[in-house]
Parts: C-alpha cells; sequence; structure tokens
C-alpha cells in the first residue's frame, strides 16, 4: 500500500497467483471488460510468447470514495510457469491482497498445490506468512468436463479459511464476486493496520458498492459476498503488540 | 546511458509514483512529434515536465515577437508573457487559456499518465482568424514600435479558433498517452529483465554460497581423516615393531631354544605381524599422499631397470602361482623426472595385483613404450602454437589374462577400500589400499592410470608418466 497523503491517493496492490494456464489474465481481461471507462485504464500485458505471460499483467483502476480519497487498485498477475519462480517473487512482493486461481480441473490438482507452496515460499523470502495475507482462492474454469466437483470444493473449502470462490473467467461468471470478496478482505486488512476508515472519514461499504457498480455488479454488497463458497471473509486483527 | 529509470524500484514504476514524462519517452522523438504538430495545425507548441523542463518545442520565432523585443515595453510584456503562461494553474479538467492584453492567446493543458499529471503542453500564441488587424493595446504599447510593421507582422501570426486549439490539444493527449503507455510498456519490461537476472543471480549465488560451505566443510572432515588415519597408523606401529622384534628373537632362539611346535606359532605371530605391518604402512602412505605431506623425491629414472626390478622381485609369487612374467620395452626410452622408490611401489602393486587375479598358466606382462599426452595448461597460457601443446610420456602397461574388471567399476577401484568382489566370502585378500595410493603416486608424477581390457582376456593397467618436468602453468 501507498498513502500520499498530499494529494490523498492510496495505491493498494492485488496480485493474481497461481499455476500456469489456470485463468489470471483471462480474470484481469474480465475485470477490465466488465470496468466502466474512467475506472479502469488500459490493460497492460507484458512480454507474452504464445499467449503465455513472461512478466505480468498489470490492470489499474480508479475510483474516488466520498470522502475525497482516490483508491487506485494495481491488479497484477504473475507468469505461472514454474521457471519464472524469480518473476513471481518479484511481482509478488509489497502485494496488500492475492487472488489465488485454481484450476478446477482433477489432472491439475497437484499443480495448484505445488504453485500454493510456491506462493508460501515467496511470501516466507519477503518475511510474509500466509496468514498475514488477505487471500481468496478462485476454481476457475468450472464450465470445463472432469472438474472437482462443487460439494467436494464446498467441504473442502467450509474446513479452510480462506474464502473461495468458482468462476467461469472466460465467460467472466465469478470474476467480478471474487474481486469484490478480495478487496474486501484486503480493505478490511489494512483498515484493521492503518484505521484507514477513521483517518480519511471512509465509508468501506459505500465503496465496496461504488467498486461493484462500476464493475457492473449491481448487488448490495452483502449479496455479492455471498458467492463465496466456504472459508471466512472477517479479517483477523492484527495481535495486540 | 543509463535512462533516469532505470535505478527506480517496481513499486516506483508500477504504482504510479515514480514514473516521470522523460522516463517514458525519448526526447527526440517527442521533439520529431511536436514538430509534426505544428507542421500540421501551425499552431506553436511547446512540451513541459510537471517539473517545468522543456523537452519538446515547435515554435519557429515568431516575427512579431522578435519585433517587440527590439522595444522597451514590449520585452516587458514578452517577459510576462512567459513567465504567466509557464506557471498557470490548470483547472480540474486540466485546461488553462491565457488571454494576453495584446490580443493573442495561449492554451495550455494537462498531460496525465494513469491519473497523474506528469507535464504540461503549451499550445500558442494564436490570433482568432476573424482578426485581422493587431488590436489597440498592440498598437500602443510603445512609441519605439512602428505600426505599419506591426500591421504586416500581425498578418504572419498563427490563426485559430479557441476550439480548434483545445481539440487539438485533447488530441495531441490522447496520442501522447499511448506512447506513454508503450513507453511505460518498454520501460517496465527492460526493467523486469534486468531485475529477474538480477534476482536469479542472487538466488544462483545464494545457492554457490551454500555449496561453498558444505564444500569446505567436507574438505575439513576429509583433512581431519587424513589425520586420524596418520595418528593411529603411527600409534599401531610403535607396538607391532616391538611384536615383531620378540618374535623373531624368540624365533631366533636369543630366549632360548623352542620345539618345533613352539617355533611354528612364533613364526605365524611373526608373519601375520609383518602382514599387519605392511597393511599400516599403505595406509599411512595413503593419509600422506591425501595430505599432501609425502614429498616425492624426483630424479632422471631409467623405466626399463624399474620394471626389471620389479619383474625379479615378484617372479617367486608368479611361479607359485604358476604365472608366467616378461618384460617388453621399447629400445632407447628416455629418462623420466620421477622418484624411482615410489614408482617401484606402483609397479610392484600392480604386478602383484595382477598376479593375484591371474589364474594357474597365465601370464603377465610389464611394458613401456614411448607416446605423448596432451599437457594440461592453464586456459590462458595462450600461444598454443608456439608451446607445443603435447608432452612426451612413456606409456607403462601391466596387463594379465586374469579375470578382468567390469566396465563400470573400472573408475572406482581406484577409490580407498574399494573392493569389486566385496562379499566375505570372496577368493582374493586385500586391503583395497593399493591401487587409490597407486593412483596418487602417479597423480603425483603428473601422470595418470587408466584400465582397459586385455585381447582375448584380462586388464591392462596402463600408467602413463611425462618425461619431462612439466614447465608450463
Amino acid at each position: 500500500m501507498q498513502l500520499d497523503f498530499v494529494n490523498r491517493e492510496l495505491t493498494i496492490k492485488l496480485v493474481y497467483y497461481g499455476p500456469a494456464l489456470s485463468g489470471k489474465t483471462t480474470n484481469l481481461q474480465a475485470l477490465h471488460k466488465a470496468a466502466e471507462p474512467g475506472a479502469s485504464g488500459r490493460l497492460m500485458t507484458l512480454e507474452t510468447k504464445d499467449d503465455r505471460t513472461l512478466f505480468f499483467d498489470l490492470l489499474p483502476l480508479t475510483f474516488r470514495s466520498q470522502g475525497s480519497l482516490a483508491v487506485r487498485l494495481k491488479v497484477f498477475t504473475v507468469p505461472g510457469q514454474v521457471i519464472h519462480a524469480s518473476t513471481r517473487r518479484l511481482v509478488v512482493q509489497g502485494a496488500d491482497g492475492i487472488a489465488f486461481i485454481a484450476d478446477s480441473r482433477s489432472n491439475e490438482t497437484q499443480h495448484n498445490t505445488d504453485s500454493f507452496m510456491d506462493l508460501r515460499e515467496n511470501l516466507k523470502q519477503h518475511g510474509l506468512t500466509l496468514k498475514q495475507m488477505p487471500l481468496i482462492i478462485q476454481f476457475n474454469k468450472r464450465d470445463l468436463p472432469d472438474v472437482r466437483s462443487d460439494a467436494e470444493i464446498a467441504e473442502l473449502a467450509s474446513k479452510g479459511r480462506e474464502p473461495v470462490y468458482l468462476a467461469v473467467a472466460t465467460r467472466g461468471a465469478g470474476v467480478v464476486e471474487s474481486f469484490i470478496g478480495l478487496l474486501h478482505l484486503t480493505w478490511s486488512a489494512l483498515d484493521a493496520e492503518h484505521d484507514l476508515n477513521k483517518k480519511f472519514g471512509f465509508d468501506a461499504d459505500a465503496f465496496l458498492l461504488q467498486v461493484a457498480k462500476k464493475l457492473g455488479n449491481p448487488k448490495p454488497i452483502p449479496e455479492i459476498l455471498q458467492a463465496c463458497v466456504g472459508g471466512a471473509l472477517e479479517v483477523l486483527r492484527p495481535e495486540a503488540g | 546511458m543509463i535512462p533516469p529509470a532505470a535505478t527506480k524500484t517496481f513499486d516506483e514504476l508500477t504504482l504510479g509514483h515514480g514514473v516521470s514524462l522523460e522516463d517514458l519517452i525519448d526526447r527526440d522523438a517527442l521533439g520529431e512529434m511536436v514538430k509534426s504538430f505544428y507542421d500540421l495545425f501551425g499552431v506553436p507548441l511547446r512540451i513541459f515536465s510537471e517539473e517545468g523542463r522543456l523537452l519538446g518545442d515547435a515554435a519557429d520565432q515568431i516575427p512579431l515577437y522578435t519585433y517587440l523585443n527590439t522595444a522597451k515595453n514590449g520585452r516587458a510584456l514578452m517577459h510576462e508573457v512567459v513567465s504567466r503562461v509557464k506557471n498557470i494553474a490548470l483547472g480540474d479538467d486540466g485546461f488553462a487559456s491565457y488571454q494576453c492584453t495584446t490580443g493573442e492567446s495561449y492554451r495550455v493543458a494537462a498531460i496525465s499518465y494513469d491519473g497523474k499529471r506528469i507535464g504540461r503542453m503549451i499550445l500558442g500564441p494564436f490570433v482568432p482568424p476573424n482578426q485581422a488587424e493587431p488590436p489597440a493595446a498592440l498598437l500602443n504599447l510603445d512609441s519605439a514600435l512602428e505600426a505599419p510593421r506591426l500591421h504586416e507582422l500581425w498578418q504572419t501570426m498563427p490563426h485559430a479558433e479557441d476550439d480548434a486549439v483545445v481539440k487539438l490539444a485533447r488530441h495531441l493527449g490522447r496520442t501522447l498517452d499511448l506512447l506513454l503507455f508503450s513507453g511505460h510498456r518498454a520501460l517496465l519490461t527492460s526493467n523486469m529483465h534486468l531485475a529477474s537476472v538480477r534476482e536469479s543471480f542472487r538466488e544462483l549465488e545464494d545457492k554457490n554460497e551454500k555449496l561453498q560451505t558444505a564444500f569446505d566443510r567436507l574438505k575439513e572432515l576429509d583433512r581431519l581423516k587424513s589425520n586420524f588415519l596418520a595418528t593411529v597408523s603411527h600409534e599401531l606401529r610403535t607396538p607391532l615393531t616391538s611384536i615383531i622384534g620378540y618374535s623373531e628373537m624368540l624365533v631366533e632362539g636369543l630366549a632360548g631354544d623352542l620345539t618345533a611346535e613352539q617355533r611354528d606359532f612364533v613364526q605365524t605371530i611373526r608373519d601375520k605381524g609383518e602382514q599387519l605391518l605392511q597393511l599400516i604402512k599403505g595406509l599411512l602412505d595413503l593419509s600422506k599422499l591425501e595430505s599432501g605431506t609425502m614429498s616425492l623425491r624426483k630424479t632422471q629414472t631409467d623405466a626399463l631397470s624399474i620394471l626389471r626390478d620389479v619383474a625379479q622381485t615378484m617372479t617367486p609369487t608368479a611361479r607359485k602361482k604358476d604365472v608366467e612374467i616378461a618384460v617388453e620395452v621399447e629400445n632407447g626410452l628416455p629418462l623420466i623426472w620421477a622418484d624411482t622408490e615410489r614408482l617401484r611401489q606402483v609397479f610392484l602393486n600392480l604386478t602383484e595385483n595382477a598376479i593375484k587375479f591371474t589364474p594357474a598358466n597365465g601370464r603377465v606382462t610389464l611394458s613401456a613404450k614411448l607416446t605423448s599426452v596432451e599437457a594440461a595448461r592453464p586456459e590462458d597460457a595462450g600461444g598454443l602454437v608456439i608451446m607445443s601443446a603435447r608432452r612426451t610420456a612413456i606409456e607403462f602397461r601391466v596387463a594379465d589374462t586374469g579375470i578382468g574388471i567390469p566396465e563400470d567399476e573400472r573408475a572406482r577401484v581406484f577409490d580407498a577400500f574399494y573392493q569389486v568382489d566385496s562379499s566375505s566370502t570372496r577368493e582374493q585378500g586385500g586391503t583395497g589400499l593399493g591401487l587409490s595410493i597407486v593412483r596418487r603416486l602417479v597423480d603425483g608424477h603428473d601422470g595418470n592410470v587408466r584400465i582397459t581390457d586385455n585381447q582375448p582376456k584380462g586388464t591392462v593397467f596402463v600408467v602413463t608418466i611425462p618425461v619431462k618436468r612439466a614447465t608450463i602453468g
């Protein structure tokens, strides 16, 4: 997070992580497509080879809160392929929240696990733990055959801590819901740490509502958050001291 | 030249606080673009960075202004206009306009990227197309300025509608935005390239350091092992010398006569003691060789006499096993630079080994001939054509007709304590020290030892020793 007191501007970094070809870039493309003009800048895709991300994608989104605080969301993807480990480490540095995009297909389960371990390792290198990081998990590609069943995911999700979402990013389904979940979680964590709501007279719920609306989802926020199939959307308050 | 953004961090470049107009766009290219806009629309155009540096300028000297500058009031006016236009505050929409008292207008527009103002463009001066005559304020500016001249120069001023200039500014803004986006993209790409390489390098350095630490530790352990072997061997030898000495004295009857049976027993003690002593000597040699404390006393040595001596020494052993032993040496071999005693030990070891693994009626041949080897030299020695890369050497061969050594075992037989047949029921005795000592001694002579097949069966140990001492490297 970067805070510019003079211009009353807050920049939040969100990172879409996950195994190769799980749909991270597709998520960003769907968000870009859903966003009202004016809210979203150009989607920047850095160095691709055969449609595979080599460095990262970057989608800038800007919203202005009622408290006249400008909130700039920088949404990144990491390259999923195993060989780009050092790039992933660079991109994930300084992330305020992470969306882990998993491939729902049964035979991709191992890749999901490997990538998640990789995420944990990279956070560790930056002195962070998964527990400290606002994190949502999205099971993408729900429309493909041979995916892990809804029941299986729901059962696992109910036991886990991270909010879990189902999505078909190619059709935009579940993409905004996942993003709102991530933003909600990230904002709550940042507010818990920096007391932003109070300092800037910021109305977090109104802000989320505005974001959702500008991303083409006019439903009330509690309804959007309910799309989550498991896990907890409450934020762990930092321990006293 | 390193672009200014090269030192900026990934966060500064992506989170939008550290990117400046100069970082994103090439100054010369910007100048060209500005020039082409001016050529096309005829409105003078300047581009400044947010800090006020002029980055692009397409405005010919305006004849009217040149003329105004010749008069005192004219100069003062010019001065004021420049400073007012340059520092004008922009509205929320990013635009501002400035109207001179003398009739010309300026339009100033913000250059924004990713929601941030990173520079401004100044369009003007221009005058409305319908104003054909200079305004009174201009005509009355200074008595030194002549009205006809002012009339004439007024006609050369760029004429444009304010609306059209605003449109032009917007269009220029959009064009610039695209250029800035591409510039940002290229900047991030090159920075990511650098950062990724740096990160991978750091990772490798880390791993190297860990490997080096592990390697140093192993080396230290190895040194400790060699020290331990040397100490233990020495400590074992001292009491053993007494055991052998006193047994000898008993056998020789110095402590009184022994019965035949007693003499037999004591003789066995003595023989086994000798055997044990040889083993310990071997261990000691090995540890000395490993710790580098054994020094070789090299002199000019005759290869033929060493082989003959070895054959002679081993003849009784060979005869006992019904193995024939032969020496074949080319005539006129040069002397080699070697430690005679240690080289003899090498061939005694190899020959003893050969006899041990050769069945009855077999044959062991010791031979030597002249050859040449690739000289070891440092990578950057240079002058390869001049410095002969080959050295003359003598190739010794100890060939047997024994059981042979399987291909995949050949590299390992030189390891200390290694036995091809390591089962407890193996037919052949031995400690497994001999060949490791052989290899270390040969190494000490800048030579090498390898194993090949003997036809139709058996093994050949090939030892190559350079004739002259190494002079290169």
